[in-house]
């Protein structure tokens, strides 16, 4: 009966590779591993073929999902490869960490502390702001130490220079466990945490003896191999420790991991920088050191050609030989990841740092989403997510991707809708991007899947079992929350984005109630735009528009009563506020083209317009807005202005009056004769006095014309120009016109 | 090759360098190298050999130099990138001095470099008097390199127009240059390689075919990244030129170098070093080279015209000369930078009169 440590790095192709050869030779019939033994169960899933790492454990709190710990594993972490081992040799294989269902129980702070000693595990409450806060601390970064002192710059270099680069047989663990030892007795006291998690460790070993297994391996982390030696501890005390631990209902499972949350830049405190790299390592590991070196070239060659950059293999040639030479300038056995950087900067990049950017995001990070069978125990809401993503043909990639997706295509619709009920779902798989073609159909997305999408999910899970269920349910409880308009606006326009009937028609009843209660004749004024769009683009998304409608009438009738009350008296400011709400407006109504709204908002403009004491901004629109739709003709919008700029009126109120009528265009000025005439002949009768003071006002709407129509406009008062009208030639012989009808209806589409 | 020489070769100026380490030096050296890889790293690195301190003569990243070593060592032409005044010229000349001892094989890059200035030309009396032979030709420095297995130089390589560079296609990669009229050819000797200079700054100038970039291993020299790294090479360089020209003035304050840089830097980077304001760039590179001799003009003003004691006013003129390249834009910049940084900053009320003064 023995028992065997091997202290790992949790991440690492180097110490992989040695672990199995050492595994090899000692055919254990029984493996431990550093992990929760909450978890047991799911090990034997690591051995299906269609688990594929990377990989995470996930384990949360049943009552509470967002409590939650992972555990990666890559294909070359030890911890992975030493369960296959035991999976594929029929060796008995445990967890032995302290369970998960204590642990979780701890106070956030508590937390904090046990991910520094715990690196294999990530928790929910991840934060990379305290990854670094303790480099002093042994515990957190054992190897960090010993590799100052060994005079590297980091950790990460000094292990890959000892045991990555190592391609020789010669048994490790001995020396790391002596360095560990000789580290621990440098290191403070453990803390109560600690000390409870290598007392189960221990008391886990002992009941494997108890068992009756005759070779039983241990792998852990490097740190805590010392603390494992069974000679030293004290079985009584470590059972004492363990007695009566409070516990939690903890569900578990394995879901698809990334690298990039594996690297280090993610934030998680024992992640590499480097896993494309090292997955490059373990993947070629019985392969010569200079078959690594080329392979990883010619990739790097490959993937430059892919972007359209010159590296020919001729430069694979001399990379891998200035590779070598550097190495051995810098007399270590292989080149690492910096040589090969280096070797690249020199090789293929020019004076560009493009290429060298392209290496470090596809190659050395290499971004890889793992799978997991379907057997995996998991909730009903994630299977079915799957199930429709396999309908859809739409699978989770975890690079970031473009996509655009044409509405009038079925399968399209349904993935967008797919997309807009995961956001609801706080899973925000896609993000919408502005889109290219200016057609209404389009709509352009850009999806990314992030592993912690999963823990999301399984929060998502306590509001139904399948993405349609689950989504309306949310719905429902949102908007029974809240009475806020523009929340319930927003949230409506989500809704029938997702397509989720039953809910539309909750959330429009809300929102019929909150407007009726709202007197902010502002937020109703905001409502509007957004449900117009959709009610007049909702065709393409074959939404039933009718319930919408029935909304959007109903807002738009109790604006055009609210408006000329709320209008009443406004001051500059408010004035200033309502201008953009009420032109959105004006064209929200335009574009619902129904008559009766169209004729009711009619009425409101010359309401307005004729309202006495109302600001001149909002005034002066409304008339403008009235010849344009054609309710005023030019004669009318002159005899408003002569009205409204005679002697009599206060020239503020003119001037406020004219930047209404005025803003943003001044074609209308340069085309329009009679208007201009008015205009011409109110400054010439303005008294020097009442001219200086209108003056800025008047420049404030003139400098917000383009250059090119302020330069025609004082062209235009330059020389006047007589007043000429253009007419049509009158003389058409129709018979020769009509021959041309038939052709035009046919161009313009129009049935004859 | 006279004591007298204004300015000493590499290999003249530290032939006691180059001696010892070569006398110490036990490592393999490729045919043809004076020196190991080692050896020429420790040269240009600095360090100490027996009782001998070596003087660095690169200050910053020595992996870059590892680089540039180990290219020439497998090899590979060299190209040393980088905007003007990185030290370019400086470290090919070092490595050229320490591999083939000798850094006079030099082309200069110009708009005007020909053929005949890359390959042979014709001594016209002999070609006409007695027809082509090998000795009516005149040979440019690189066959010189080519036949003795050295190291050739050539600066600026991207001056040179586009067909002159495509003439080195054929010695970078099959080694030989072929000469038709005779009907022969050159062959290099172990040991031949090149070091080629180009500044990728201006752009465009000649930019090199895909063909002659793919012979190059690229070497980017970058500005010194940090304020005491760059006051540190031109407190060195300032020291042994101000001996090579014989200067009478006292070394230069630390203070006085540390203000110059400073104003390099913060005018370079378009910002204070404090990162709170923000300035505009002038047009120039304000380069670690430019620093350098600016406290040189201004420590010979001192030495003649003032107390031999190196003040603001002895760097005011040269420093804004270095800084104004374009007599409008730029000084626009400068004056914006007096008068917004120098002027509030304490202990620079002297920089800011004396730059008044001279704007």
């Amino acid at each position: 009966m023995s028992v065997h440590l091997f202290g790992v790095r949790h991440h690492g192709p180097g110490g992989a590779r040695s672990l199995l050869r050492a595994l090899r030779v000692l055919e254990p019939d029984c493996v431990l591993v550093e992990g929760p033994p909450d978890a047991n169960d799911l090990l034997p899933l690591l051995g299906h073929v269609d688990m594929k790492p990377p990989i995470a454990l996930l384990l949360h709190a049943k009552d509470d999902p967002s409590k939650a710990v992972y555990y990666p594993f890559a294909a070359f972490s030890p911890e992975f490869q030493a369960i296959r081992f035991a999976l594929e040799n029929n060796a008995s294989v445990r967890f032995m960490d302290l369970p998960q269902a204590h642990q979780l129980l701890a106070d956030p702070t508590e937390l904090v502390g046990a991910r520094h000693a715990s690196p294999n595990a990530e928790t929910e409450s991840d934060a990379s702001s305290d990854a670094n806060a303790e480099s002093d601390d042994v515990a957190a970064d054992p190897l960090g130490w010993l590799a100052r002192a060994a005079g590297f710059s980091d950790g990460e270099r000094y292990w890959e220079y000892l045991v990555e680069q190592r391609r020789s047989d010669e048994d490790v663990f001995a020396a790391i466990l002596e360095a560990m030892t000789a580290l621990r007795l440098e290191s403070k006291m453990l803390e109560p945490r600690e000390a409870l998690r290598e007392a189960f460790m221990r008391q886990t070993i002992r009941q494997a003896q108890k068992d009756g297994f005759q070779r039983i391996a241990v792998v852990c982390g490097a740190w805590h191999s010392p603390a494992l030696n069974l000679e030293v501890a004290d079985a009584k005390a470590d059972a004492k420790l363990l007695e009566n631990l409070p516990k939690v209902a903890v569900s578990s499972t394995w879901i698809p991991w990334t690298f990039g949350r594996l690297a280090r830049s993610s934030g998680y405190g024992a992640g590499v920088t480097s896993p494309g790299w090292y997955a490059h390592l373990w993947d070629l590991q019985d392969s010569s050191s200079r078959n690594v070196v080329s392979h990883w070239l010619t990739k790097v060659a490959h993937l430059l050609r892919a972007e359209d950059l010159p590296a020919s293999s001729a430069s694979i040639i001399e990379a891998v030989r200035l590779a070598e030479t550097l190495a051995a300038l810098r007399g270590s056995p292989m080149p690492g990841l910096d040589e090969m950087n280096e070797v690249s900067r020199a090789l293929f990049a020019w004076d560009s740092d493009l290429p060298l950017a392209l290496i470090s995001d596809k190659l050395i990070l290499a971004e890889t989403l793992g799978a997991v069978p379907a057997e995996t125990p998991t909730v009903p809401l994630v299977r079915d997510l799957e199930a429709e993503q396999k309908r859809l043909r739409f699978k989770p990639d975890a690079t970031a991707k473009n996509v655009e997706f044409d509405l009038r295509q079925p399968n399209d619709l349904e993935r967008s809708v797919l997309l807009h009920r995961l956001r609801l779902l706080g899973v925000p798989w896609g993000e919408s991007v502005g889109s290219s073609g200016k057609g209404t159909f389009k709509e352009a997305w850009r999806v990314q899947w992030h592993p912690e999408f999963a823990v999301r999910l399984i929060e998502a899970a306590m509001f139904g079992s399948s993405v349609l269920e689950a989504a309306t349910q949310k719905v429902l409880e949102i908007s029974s929350l809240t009475s806020h308009l523009p929340t319930l606006t927003g949230l409506l326009d989500d809704v029938l984005l997702s397509n989720l009937p039953n809910a539309a028609q909750l959330v429009m009843a809300r929102l019929e109630a909150a407007a009726a209660q709202d007197a902010d004749i502002n937020h109703l004024m905001q409502a509007i735009p957004p449900l117009a769009r959709v009610q007049r683009y909702g065709s393409v998304r074959q939404l039933d528009t009718k319930m919408l409608e029935h909304v959007v009438s109903g807002l738009v009738l109790r604006v055009c009563i609210g408006l000329p009350n709320a209008t009443a008296s406004l001051s500059d400011e408010a004035a200033l506020d309502l201008y953009p709400h009420f032109l959105e407006l004006h064209s929200a109504i335009q574009t619902l083209e129904q008559p009766s709204l169209l004729e009711a908002w009619r009425d409101v403009l010359q309401v307005l317009a004729k309202q006495l004491g109302l600001h001149g901004l909002i005034a002066g629109r409304a008339s403008r807005l009235l010849l344009e739709q054609g309710v005023f003709t030019a004669e009318d919008t002159a005899n408003r202005l002569s009205y409204v700029a005679s002697i009599a009126s206060d020239p503020n109120e003119v001037a406020a009056w004219l930047d209404g009528f005025l803003r943003g265009s001044g074609l209308v000025l340069v085309h329009d004769d009679a208007l201009f005439g008015v205009l011409d002949s109110w400054v010439q009768y303005l008294t020097p006095e009442a001219f200086i003071a209108v003056l800025p006002l008047l420049r404030r709407t003139f400098s917000s014309f383009e250059p090119a129509e302020r330069r025609d406009i004082g062209q235009k008062v330059k020389t006047p120009k007589p007043i000429s009208v253009t007419r049509a030639n009158q003389n058409v012989d129709n018979a020769r016109a009509e021959q041309v009808v038939p052709l035009i209806s046919q161009m313009l589409g129009i049935p004859s | 090759m006279s004591e007298n020489a204004l300015r000493q070769h590499a290999e003249q100026q530290f032939a006691e360098e180059l001696e010892a380490l070569a006398k110490l030096d036990d490592k393999p050296r490729p045919p043809n190298w004076k020196l190991s890889p080692w050896a020429v790293i420790q040269y240009l690195m600095g360090g100490k050999v027996s009782k001998l301190e070596i003087k660095p003569k690169y200050i910053g990243n020595q992996r870059l130099m590892e680089i540039a070593v180990a290219t020439l060592a497998t090899d590979r032409a060299l190209l040393l990138l980088g905007v003007p005044g990185t030290a370019k010229s400086w470290v090919s000349e070092h490595l050229a001095a320490a591999i083939s001892g000798d850094s006079t094989l030099l082309v200069q890059g110009t708009a005007g470099t020909s053929e005949e200035a890359i390959r042979y030309g014709w001594n016209y009396a002999e070609l006409l008097s007695k027809g082509p032979s090998v000795k009516a030709i005149v040979e440019s420095p690189i066959i010189r390199a080519m036949k003795t297995g050295a190291i050739a130089r050539l600066e600026e390589l991207t001056r040179i127009p586009s067909d002159v560079q495509d003439a080195l296609i054929t010695v970078l990669s099959e080694k030989t240059l072929p000469i038709p009229e005779l009907n022969s050819e050159v062959q290099a000797q172990k040991g031949f390689n090149m070091i080629a200079t180009a500044n990728n700054k201006d752009r465009g100038v000649n930019e090199l075919s895909s063909a002659l970039k793919r012979r190059f291993n690229t070497v980017i020299l970058p500005v010194p990244d940090d304020l005491n790294e760059e006051i540190r090479i031109v407190q060195t360089r300032v020291a042994d030129l101000g001996r090579a020209l014989e200067l009478p003035a006292e070394p230069p304050a630390l203070e006085e170098i540390r203000r110059v840089v400073q104003v390099f830097r913060e005018l370079r980077d378009g910002k204070t070093l404090d990162g709170k304001t923000k300035l505009k760039s002038p047009s120039g590179t304000l380069s670690t080279a430019e620093a350098i001799g600016v406290i040189n003009q201004g420590l010979a003003l001192a030495a003649h015209f003032g107390d031999g004691i190196l003040r603001a006013n002895d760097v005011a003129s040269s420093l804004i000369g270095a800084i104004i390249k374009d007599p409008i834009q730029d000084r626009v910049v400068m004056l914006e930078y007096l008068e917004t940084v120098v002027k509030e900053r304490d202990g620079w009320k002297d920089v800011y009169r004396a730059c008044r003064d001279v704007v």
